[in-house]
């Protein structure tokens, strides 16, 4: 994933268009990242939009040079901490009325290599063809059986086996730790 | 163990393997069926966050540079930024973090997180206590259009405080919406009519809006139609307006 560095100097100038394009290309996983470490929607959707108008401040400080993807999940990791600390710090609450994963509660924000990990994971998942992509997510998401999927998309069982292991392999290539060898 | 035994594990196939590669391959595993790895932002973000930074370059043209990483400019920042002393360090150029060299850390992540796990629960257990006696400060309030106005919408807001400042949570899902650099703008208003202004955005529904000023001072919350013109006062084109009623 890259962006030309004309896009990214017109999102420096908040060319609008610009901001779409980064948004388009960086939005899911900035997203992601967000709702991992803070557990709620809403306060996910609200750390993506502070990743990208800080990352917008911030943009003289880029060094068009390298990839923007990698800064973005910086910027995204260090802003839902943020929300998650001020979050933990509110103290409205009677104990008993603190819901089940309340993040004062319960959760510490992911580490910065969980971080990561779950940005490039992502990053190869939204990567597969798309017939591969729902074999992935109803496998490992929603934890059905080949069979099941096979009955659920309406194929052989054989070509969910063959979509689910091409789709693993390609996941290995992009994610090139998940080989023996080091990257 | 193969490069085509690893991937017909995480593909489904129960084949035997090393303890270690098992585990290595259930991290993974467990990645993949976490919610937030398949999660799709909602529709509504890019616009909002279009939204957000025309309206920061309305004010200021050019972002500020910070020395020493990524960091913010003084003005206008709902969350707390880094400290520019503390630059932040900006990750690999490849996002991609190996496995395997994270496994061998994790050992000593996982009892640094166990042990700081049982430290956030006694935090937990203590605030929730603390918050039986201290309390906290919430108001709520009906927002309505004001006589004239030229649309008819309702709507409601709660204001919630914060170490941060007050956290305004306003909702008016039938506003129309406003872009092509016009948008609505939120205000607090004392009774002396000083505004303040706590955000800008484009429809109603779910908006945050982040305000520095006590609604205890500032009880009245209008909601203004505004172009970015450059003009930074109150356009006066109010559509909603509100007044508070304490609930908490």
């Amino acid at each position: 994933m890259t962006l030309d560095a004309d896009v990214v100097e017109r999102f420096r100038r908040g060319d609008d268009e610009a901001v779409r394009l980064v948004y388009r290309e960086y939005g899911r996983l900035v997203y992601a990242v967000a709702l991992r470490v803070l557990g709620q929607r809403e306060l996910a959707e609200e750390a993506a939009q502070q990743s990208f108008v800080q990352a917008w401040r911030a943009a003289p400080s880029f060094d068009g040079d390298r990839p923007l993807g990698p800064w973005l999940a910086t910027i995204a990791r260090r802003v839902a901490i943020d929300i998650h600390r001020r979050e933990a710090r509110r103290a409205t609450m009677d104990i008993d009325d603190v819901p089940a994963g309340h993040g004062a509660l319960i959760t510490l924000p992911p580490s910065p290599d969980a971080i990561h990990e779950a940005w490039a994971v992502r990053e190869a998942v939204d990567a597969l063809p798309a017939d591969e992509h729902e074999v992935v997510r109803l496998q490992h998401l929603e934890g059905f059986t080949h069979s099941e999927i096979a009955e659920r998309l309406g194929v052989p069982v054989g070509t969910v086996k063959s979509r689910s292991f091409r789709a693993h392999k390609r996941l290995a290539a992009r994610l090139g730790h998940l080989r023996g060898d080091p990257p | 163990m193969s490069d085509d035994d690893r991937i017909g594990y995480l593909s489904g196939d129960d084949r035997p393997l090393a303890p270690a590669d098992k585990a290595e391959l259930d991290e993974l595993r467990d990645l993949l069926a976490e919610p937030a790895l398949w999660a799709e932002p909602p529709a509504g973000l890019e616009d909002r966050i279009a939204a957000a930074i025309a309206a920061e370059v309305a004010v200021r043209p050019q972002p500020l540079a910070s020395p020493g990483g990524f960091g913010a400019p003084a003005a206008l920042p709902p969350v707390a930024v880094p400290p520019v002393s503390a630059p932040v360090s900006a990750p690999p150029a490849s996002p991609t973090v190996p496995l395997r060299k994270a496994a061998a850390r994790r050992p000593v992540l996982w009892r640094v997180a166990l042990v700081a796990a049982a430290a956030v629960v006694a935090v937990g257990i203590a605030v929730g206590l603390s918050g039986r006696t201290k309390g906290g400060e919430r108001f709520a309030m009906a927002l309505a259009p004001p006589a004239g106005a030229a649309v008819a919408v309702s709507g409601k807001a709660n204001l919630v405080r914060t170490s941060s400042g007050w956290r305004v949570e306003l909702d008016a899902p039938g506003l129309p919406r406003l872009d092509g650099g016009r948008f609505y703008e939120a205000w607090l208003r004392n009774a002396a009519g000083t505004l303040v202004p706590i955000g800008t955005f484009n429809e109603g529904s779910h908006v945050v809006l982040w305000a520095g000023v006590s609604p205890r001072d500032f009880p009245t919350l209008t909601v203004t139609e505004e172009e970015a013109d450059g003009n930074q006062a109150s356009s006066g084109r109010r559509v909603l307006s509100g007044t508070l009623a304490l609930t908490g």
